[in-house]
């Protein structure tokens, strides 16, 4: 439950900071609140994985499906991937990734200064 | 320790973060390109989008009201020309900003700014050339002229405004992909646009091969097969031609006299060279053609034209319609300069082709020193101009190149010319010249009849056109406009001694004695690149000429009555190949046939009853074209591989024996050619790529050659030799035809759409009726008239 709190959390910060700066304050917001969190870096990494994936799940589905695909199966092809929905995927989990990095930073870190 | 070993992870992130948001090579920043609310993404234009809007653009004096049809094309209406031309280069920079940005980079030399050391000899051939000095000659012109002037602020100001409102997120892909950020525009811009337009249209050169086929020719004459002396294969003059301007409206008087052509070492130096690119010589260029009312249904003239260009996405061409007291024109427009350069008006319409008399030639240059060169017997000191090419994530590369009396040393020492000559070649061009096309624009977007026509395109000197005319009062006209030289025979069409004072450029014609015809008896006029002028013409002049699509064209018009505008799309369409229909015969006659083998056999059976159509569908016309892509390339050279070859038309003339000398047909060399053809043949048949379309390959090339923002393997017929030229990658960028009826009947399509962006419904809409053969009917509104309501699908308000 304090899991999903975090996620959302994230999500929702992550989503904000990107609309107003560069895309990598999405790790940044996921490091400042896993920092900030009593949670174990096991979670942390999840939440900033989820938080961040779910900011990028929803920023892109918002962009693909009103533009019928368009835009995601031609970046497919430019990555040599063969359809638009594995282009909307590797978005996905490049975000989650980086997210669920900075947020595991954020855990271990929270874990070793905790007294 | 453990607090120390807590660091890691966040070490870890920001090397992450820090790999994602660098550029490696020529591959991008891959985190901030797929950033979801930023990155590529962010180019994902709904399908629905809803494209009305109000902006403020300051500096308009009045609103301006932009309506555009279901096709996206906009049309302006604003209350004066100020307002006009700012809005026009608001509209192209939203739909083609970084098209407009590439184009005129590489127009200027300045493509490693944001491509890398890998353009550096691109973008120096550019400035040896002279391009940029080119336009600053011509925009002292342009800015000289209060109308043109006025024109060009207003668009600059008008695409700067555009700019200025753009953040990361909203820049066109393309930037986000290569990774820079668009610069301010100037006017210069639109002057380097003009000049990229001049030189794919009169830079193609044959000089430097021809000089040294010639010398080498002149010893070895005699060795060689007699069917082969040099006069003969590069005769000056293309036989059989039917001009562009028909024999009996030709001015004959001249006010200049010829000057007298100096000695043959002068006029051709002697020079040697090797190793030159294969250079591919088949029919590139445009069709127009008019019929006066006497030839259509309507009774009102006809005219069409479809110039043919690179085929790119985004296209060369944005469709629109500029309407403002005292203006109102549809057609299509450069992205990068004000004014509609080919279409329509209430009252007149015209269209271009290019007209390929040579205005770029080349004198060899002696310098008894680095600093100086020699010319009537003086040593002149060069005038150096700096070329700083700036190269992204490398130190600046300074060239330093200089310019003769003639004009800018394009190759030396330190760029070898092609065929490595070992001597200095200065280049004289027409583009280098100052001349003021944009104002010829503005005059003939408001040009209501002949005499405005007439003096509207007097301004335009570079490159020259054949510019058709037909207006509603029942004219038609043709004139080949440009500015040229009253040269002496054989000036400029070989490297030239640039010492003797003879070699420099003449006085100029006056453009009122540029070929014209004016309501001919044949009742139309047509041009397709073919040469301009019968022999009566009285000034010298050579050029890159083709005759294949101008034949077939006067064929069919010859006996066209009654024509409708259907009619004109099907010679549009016309893909029937005169090359085929003269020379496969004669081929067929003169293969030893019982050499070949069953496969080879089974491929001639292919062309048995085919009727010379170049369509799509047709297995006959690919083994015809393979045969005779192998056939040419041995028949029309003289003795080595890479040498210039003769003109397809020049053979087809010798082997059909239409020439005064007898002709021998090497039957070897027709089986040799065969049979490389039948091995191409038996491939792409394995490849199941036998139709004509397929084997062509007709691709429609994004401009940075990105297969996934391009289209290939287009299902469309015709080649260089047909009316209908579509090859691999060039062809007819837009087909217009035009009925002059008192309510003006307008179609045209081209192979694109109006949006530049990859990522919208817009970027390619207009494709699939192009490659059917199928026509836009044109949502022009007369200046008299309100624009339907059911047309108007978005609105944009401009607010000052």
């Amino acid at each position: 439950m304090q899991l999903l709190k975090y996620i959302i959390i994230i999500a929702i910060c992550a989503g904000i900071a990107t609309y107003l700066l560069p895309w990598y304050m999405a790790a940044a917001v996921a490091f400042v609140v896993t920092v900030n969190a009593k949670i174990t870096p096991g979670k942390a990494f999840l939440a900033g994985f989820g938080g961040v994936g779910l900011t990028w799940l929803v920023v892109t589905l918002y962009r693909d499906i009103p533009n019928e695909h368009i835009l995601s199966g031609r970046m497919a092809k430019v990555l040599g991937l063969p359809n638009g929905f594995l282009f909307l995927l590797v978005t996905i989990i490049l975000g989650a990734i980086v997210g669920g990095m900075a947020g595991w930073s954020g855990g271990v870190m929270n874990k070793a200064f905790r007294k | 320790m453990r607090r120390l070993l807590a660091i890691l992870p966040l070490i870890l992130t920001a090397a992450l973060v820090y790999i994602l948001n660098k550029p490696m090579g020529s591959i991008p920043a891959l985190g901030a390109l797929l950033d979801p609310m930023n990155g590529c993404w962010a180019s994902a234009e709904p399908t629905g989008k809803d494209f009305s809007q109000t902006i403020q653009l300051q500096g308009t004096q009045q609103p301006v009201k932009i309506w555009f049809d279901e096709r996206l094309v906009a049309h302006i209406e604003a209350a004066n020309d100020h307002d006009l031309y700012m809005a026009q280069g608001y509209v192209h920079a939203y739909f083609r900003l970084w098209q407009m940005d590439l184009q005129t980079r590489a127009a200027g030399g300045r493509v490693s700014e944001v491509l890398g050391d890998k353009a550096v000899d691109f973008d120096r051939l550019q400035r040896r050339k002279g391009m940029v000095y080119g336009a600053e000659n011509s925009l002292k012109a342009m800015e000289a002229d209060p109308r043109s002037k006025g024109m060009l602020d207003a668009y600059t100001e008008g695409i700067n405004q555009y700019i200025n409102s753009l953040n990361y997120r909203r820049l066109p892909l393309e930037y986000k992909m290569i990774g820079f950020k668009p610069e301010p525009w100037t006017n210069l811009k639109c002057a380097l646009l003009l000049k990229y337009m001049a030189d794919d249209l009169t830079g193609y050169t044959e000089d430097i091969q021809l000089t040294i086929l010639r010398n080498r020719l002149k010893q070895e004459n005699s060795m060689f097969n007699p069917n082969m002396l040099f006069d003969k294969v590069f005769a000056e003059r293309n036989k059989g031609t039917v001009p562009v301007i028909p024999a009996d409206t030709i001015p004959q008087i001249a006010s200049l006299k010829a000057p007298i052509t100096p000695a043959d070492s002068i006029m051709c130096v002697p020079l040697t060279g090797e190793d030159f690119a294969v250079n591919e010589n088949e029919g590139k260029g445009s069709n127009n053609w008019a019929l006066s009312g006497s030839r259509t249904k309507s009774g009102a003239p006809i005219l069409c034209n479809d110039p043919h260009l690179g085929l790119n996405l985004p296209s060369l061409w944005y469709e629109m319609q500029l309407h403002a007291p005292g203006v109102n024109v549809y057609g299509v427009s450069l992205p990068g300069s004000p004014g509609i350069i080919i279409g329509f008006n209430d009252n007149i319409s015209w269209g271009f082709t290019n007209n390929y008399r040579d205005v770029k030639d080349f004198y060899a240059i002696k310098e008894p020193s680095a600093n100086t060169y020699w010319f009537a017997g003086k040593e002149l000191l060069y005038t150096n101009r700096i070329e700083q090419i700036r190269i992204k994530g490398k130190p600046d590369y300074n060239d330093t190149v200089r310019y003769t009396l003639h004009g800018p040393l394009i190759y030396d020492a330190h760029f070898i010319a092609p065929g490595k000559l070992k001597i200095p070649l200065a280049l004289t061009w027409m583009a280098h010249r100052p001349s003021n096309e944009i104002l010829s624009i503005y005059l003939l977007n408001r040009s209501s009849n002949y005499e405005q026509y007439v003096a509207a395109i007097q301004q335009f000197l570079c490159p020259a056109q054949n510019m058709l005319y037909a207006d509603v009062q029942g004219n038609i006209a043709l004139w080949g406009q440009g500015q040229f030289i009253n040269k002496w025979r054989g000036q400029g069409r070989y490297i030239m001694d640039g010492s003797d004072s003879s070699t420099l450029w003449g006085q100029n014609i006056p453009v009122g004695e540029n070929p014209h015809a004016f309501n001919p008896a044949q009742g139309y006029l047509a041009s397709a690149n073919q040469t301009v002028t019968d022999t009566t013409y009285p000034y010298w002049y050579n050029g890159y000429f083709y005759e294949f699509r101008s034949w077939r064209i006067n064929q069919v018009l010859q006996r066209t009555t009654a024509a409708t505008v259907q009619d004109m799309f099907a010679l549009q369409q016309d893909v029937f190949s005169v090359l085929a229909a003269n020379v496969l015969p004669v081929f067929l006659q003169h293969l030893p046939v019982h050499t070949l083998n069953n496969t080879e056999r089974n491929w001639l059976q292919q062309l048995a009853g085919w009727d010379y159509r170049l369509t799509k569908d047709s297995k006959a016309a690919t083994v015809f074209m393979v045969w005779w892509y192998y056939a040419y390339n041995r028949l029309a050279t003289v003795g080595r591989t890479d040498d210039l070859k003769m003109s397809p038309e020049r053979l087809m003339e010798m082997v059909t024996g239409r020439d005064d000398a007898p002709y021998m047909l090497d039957e070897d060399i027709l089986y040799a050619s065969f049979k490389q053809a039948s091995d191409s043949l038996n491939k792409l048949q394995k490849a199941n790529r036998l139709e004509w379309y397929h084997a062509k390959n007709t691709t429609v090339k994004h401009l940075t050659k990105l297969p996934a923002f391009s289209y290939g393997d287009l299902e469309v017929g015709g080649w260089g030799n047909t009316v209908n030229a579509v090859k691999g990658d060039h062809g007819p960028s837009w087909r217009m035809v035009v009925q002059m009826t008192k309510d003006i009947e307008a179609y045209g399509v081209y192979p694109g759409g109006q949006s530049g962006n990859p990522g919208s419904k817009y970027y390619a809409t207009f494709l699939d009726k192009w490659v059917k053969g199928e026509y836009y009917r044109l949502s022009f509104v007369p200046a008299a008239s309100k624009p339907n309501d059911k047309d108007i699908k978005y609105t944009w308000t401009i607010q000052p």
